[in-house]
């Protein structure tokens, strides 16, 4: 293993190492004050940034287009291994770096944003495991890696949302993004081992697996089932706005930056693959293009900061899916950076929204003009009045998803636990026959002891 | 056959009887002599595992003289979960409230130890019998029943009189079950017997309910040591591939399907299901049936997959039960209530625990379920690309209603009226940390892991080989 692999490796797993080392200490009773927090996590991604601009600077030194590291393999059964491998490129690279800086910068915003909340040291461990995932998934050299590293991103996502637990709201909002991420997520593990079947291997060291038309559809399809759920893509957008639930310094970076991205990563990885079908590039455009039309529609009659900015970024991420689909990688790359950085900063400063309104405001002489109001306007009334009830409905999306999948869902549920209890007494659960062998119940509401 | 150094198995059997039967003391006491008596068995076993492991995973005979020593073998598929049964039995005496240790609950549990390690270390139908009778008799006539609820006890019930039946059946042509190999022995009555002795004690659909049932009515840790066993998905794999190879291989696809569809089949029914005991009881049901579709895939992925997740489940549900029947004894009927409970203002880390466990129990990256899921998925979709598709769909299901229930439990806001609430106490921070430990580093270094129970799924294999030879030469 040579120097520059080395580094990679280290900054790959720095903040896996302090989410490991920090919740031990918890688990055996030390927490960390808010000060040695913040101080750490500054550490770790100062120094993971510097790490990410000396690969940099040693691939442009180098004239190298690619670095891998192989650790040999997770482990292996028969003809079946898991690989591990890492590897920076021209197209990694630029999100390594983005999530190193943007993560950093989070972690300092939210040293004052999250004082003295009760989940401060929760929020700073989702982060680090949130920014390893992000890590893994950007550097992974094989498809089965990049599931790692995509579940994590997923769940540390989810876990933010319901970081105010004590509101049922974020608590049922986290429950529904899961859904839709778990459902979406089955698209990436059948693809991956389509992959295998079909190519005997899922590295993307020297790029994707070749496979033929009928290959590269089934796959890409299932790629861009998985790529939707994480980028909110038509016609599972619904999560999104519900995904605002969580503090703003994680809506930020999950949501402005990284975490929707991901699935347009995932997609520029297989671009190989969606070149060799047109079905699968067809979708992607038609996909992207709705969900563009579908952001810039709903989110004109959003009335609260941080979901307007949510469609202000969906209708990006369409025209992204779109780039991608048309084969433009390195503009769809640009844009991705460009929409990062600007959408966290706007979300950072959405709490701080009204002030700078009033700022502008004053220093307009009270004359600002109005926005919003140019293409819609063209439009007939009755028109108008559609979109706009389509709108406030967020296209039916929830809706229609509720419809087709959930209640019919929950109704086979309730079907099957009648047909489970028939010819049974459905009784309460009878903890008194439990207890008959042992001690008298005593309940912590009576009398306040604990019996353990 | 090669033996093993000292009668080890014998020991290892013995040590949790003699304990349950002779130690006198109150119910602290002996709870920490049974502790004791799990804790030697463990010891005995991993010694017994070493011997295994030097001998490259080949069957080793317990030296005793006469018959008793010839009935006893170890390999890489038992040594393994026999080690880990004791653990869990272990984890399961000390997780348990203080409520629920009494004397003869400490001794139960102990002899129900004892009874499953005498049916996974049985080179001899009628010790396999024997074990496999004596692990459900607790739970039949003893003190684990749910007398409200008949059919844990018919389903117990009707297993082993079909096991019964089978060995009957198999009897004219031998007992050992080494020797037995190949052998068809008993035709196809003999192996319908066996067959449904596995569905009835794993419970596969469409003989399911029983497991909600018991969940619901019987003492909970008990029962929990009872799923964990797998002795369905065990009698498979030692004896079902092995002797019956040619039925097996016309059997194993509709066996397949019928394991995936219990697995989807109880991940649909907990979508609307909203008592905490029958909610984890289905998740169980839906990932444990994984095993046996897993075990039925006859790739070595899958095999190996199977046995992987085997240690998953048993594991994590262990952490899950033990968690679950924690909370029961802090808060009472308030615990079955609707609505979120917002417990892990007072519990933090038995959330954690809690949400660690399940998260393995579903394939999270950084667990050792991550490592059996991605094997089973490739094992299963390889067997069996259609129907295969029902296992990451289950999967995916029983994640979200497992953060259901998390979320009901943990979140939202604490009920008003509930004070003086602890935390883990130490004794069961221990026990809780070391089963998370070993999710996590097992998931993070799997090799280990899944290199032992590869070698597991080889002894599986073995019997599959024959299979495979047959469909290759058209038989």
């Amino acid at each position: 293993m040579s120097v520059w692999q080395a580094l990679l490796l280290a900054v790959v797993i720095a903040p896996g190492v302090v989410f490991g080392a920090l919740s031990l200490l918890w688990l055996l009773g030390w927490t960390a004050s808010e000060r040695v927090l913040t101080r750490i996590t500054a550490a770790t991604y100062t120094l993971a940034a510097t790490g990410v601009a000396a690969l940099l600077w040693h691939l442009a030194a180098t004239n190298s287009f690619a670095m891998s590291l192989r650790m040999g393999d997770w482990f292996v059964v028969h003809g079946y291994e898991f690989p591990l491998v890492l590897q920076v490129d021209r197209l990694s690279l630029p999100f390594l770096a983005l999530t190193v800086v943007l993560v950093g910068l989070i972690g300092q915003f939210s040293a004052t944003y999250l004082h003295r909340d009760h989940g401060f040291l929760r929020f700073y461990l989702l982060l680090h495991l949130f920014a390893f995932g992000s890590l893994l998934l950007f550097s992974a050299g094989s498809f089965d890696l990049l599931v790692g590293g995509w579940e994590l991103v997923g769940i540390t996502s989810v876990l933010l949302i319901a970081f105010f637990q004590y509101r049922s709201e974020p608590v049922d909002s986290a429950l529904r993004v899961f859904g839709v991420y778990r459902a979406c997520d089955i698209g990436l593990l059948v693809a991956v081992f389509a992959m295998h079947h079909f190519a005997g291997t899922a590295s993307m060291v020297g790029g994707p697996p070749v496979l033929t038309g009928g290959q590269a559809t089934v796959v890409g399809l299932l790629l861009l089932l998985a790529a939707s759920g994480k980028s909110a893509q038509v016609p599972f957008s619904g999560w999104l706005p519900r995904a605002m639930e969580g503090p703003t310094p994680s809506s930020a970076i999950f949501y402005g930056a990284i975490s929707v991205h991901a699935g347009s990563y995932l997609l520029l990885r297989a671009q190989p693959i969606l070149a060799e079908s047109g079905w699968a590039t067809a979708a992607v455009i038609t996909i992207g293009a709705l969900t563009a039309l579908h952001g810039t529609i709903v989110g004109r009659a959003c009335s609260d900061a941080k979901t307007s900015l949510a469609y202000a970024s969906l209708a990006q991420l369409g025209v992204i899916y779109v780039e991608i689909g048309l084969g433009w990688t390195w503009l769809a790359v640009a844009h991705i950076l460009g929409h990062a950085v600007s959408r966290t900063l706007q979300f950072l400063r959405a709490p701080s929204m009204l002030h700078d309104y009033h700022q502008m405001h004053a220093a307009a002489g009270g004359h600002l003009a109005q926005t919003g109001q140019h293409y819609e306007s063209a439009l007939p009334s009755r028109v108008q009045l559609w979109l706009y009830r389509h709108a406030m409905d967020r296209g039916h999306l929830d809706t229609i998803l509720d419809r087709l999948v959930v209640f019919p869902l929950h109704s086979l549920s309730a079907v099957l636990g009648r047909v489970d209890q028939w010819g049974v007494q459905r009784q309460e659960p009878r903890r008194r026959q439990i207890n008959r062998l042992t001690l008298p119940v005593r309940t912590a509401g009576q009398d306040g002891v604990i019996d353990a | 056959m090669p033996e093993l150094a000292f009668p080890l198995l014998t020991a290892a059997i013995a040590a949790p009887l003699g304990v349950s039967w002779f130690a006198r003391g109150n119910s602290r006491d002996l709870r920490l002599i049974g502790s004791g008596g799990c804790a030697a068995a463990a010891l005995l076993l991993l010694e017994v595992l070493r011997e295994v492991s030097v001998a490259s995973g080949a069957r080793l005979a317990e030296p005793l003289p006469g018959p008793a020593g010839a009935w006893l073998a170890a390999d890489s598929l038992n040594s393994v979960v026999m080690v880990l049964y004791c653990l869990i039995a272990l984890a399961t005496l000390l997780l348990a409230p203080r409520r629920d240790t009494s004397a003869l609950t400490v001794r139960w549990t102990l002899w129900v130890l004892s009874a499953t390690l005498l049916a996974y270390a049985a080179d001899h139908t009628v010790l396999l019998m024997a074990g496999w009778l004596a692990s459900a008799i607790p739970f039949l006539i003893g003190p684990f029943t749910a007398p409200e609820n008949w059919r844990p006890r018919v389903a117990l019930l009707s297993s082993t009189l079909a096991l019964l039946m089978g060995c009957l059946l198999m009897a004219d042509t031998g007992f050992g079950i080494a020797a037995l190999a190949g052998q068809g022995a008993g035709g196809t009555a003999a192996f319908a017997c066996l067959i449904l002795a596995v569905i009835l004690r794993k419970g596969i659909f469409p003989a399911h309910a029983w497991v909600t049932d018991a969940a619901e009515g019987g003492p909970l840790l008990p029962m929990a040591l009872l799923f964990n066993g797998h002795l369905g998905a065990f009698l498979l794999a030692r004896v079902v591939v092995p002797v019956f190879p040619e039925l097996a291989q016309g059997t194993f696809p509709l066996l397949s399907d019928l394991a995936l569809f219990t697995a989807i089949y109880a991940a649909v029914r907990a979508v609307a299901e909203k008592r905490p005991r029958s909610l984890l009881a289905l998740l169980a049901l839906s990932q444990s049936a994984i095993i046996l579709a897993g075990l039925e895939s006859a790739s070595a992925e899958g095999v190996t997959g199977a046995l992987v997740h085997w240690l998953v489940v048993a594991s994590a549900t262990t952490g899950l039960f033990g968690i679950l029947r924690l909370l029961e004894v802090r808060f009472g009927s308030e615990l079955t209530k609707e609505g979120h409970l917002g417990l892990a203002q007072h519990t933090p880390r038995l959330a954690v625990f809690f949400a660690v466990c399940g998260l393995a129990l579903v394939g999270l990256p950084g667990t050792l379920g991550f490592c059996s899921e991605d094997l089973l998925i490739h094992g299963t979709l390889e067997s069996h690309p259609q129907l295969g598709l029902l296992l990451p769909l289950s999967t995916a299901i029983n994640a979200v209603t497992l953060l259901r229930l998390f979320n009901r439990l943990f979140l939202g806001r604490l009920r008003t009226g509930i004070t003086g609430i602890a935390d883990a106490v130490p004794r069961e921070r221990w026990v809780l940390a070391a089963i998370v430990l070993f999710v996590v580093v097992g998931g993070v270094l799997p090799k280990a892991v899944v290199t032992a129970q590869a070698h597991a799924a080889h002894v599986v294999a073995q019997g599959m080989e024959r299979l495979e030879a047959m469909a290759g030469s058209g038989e």
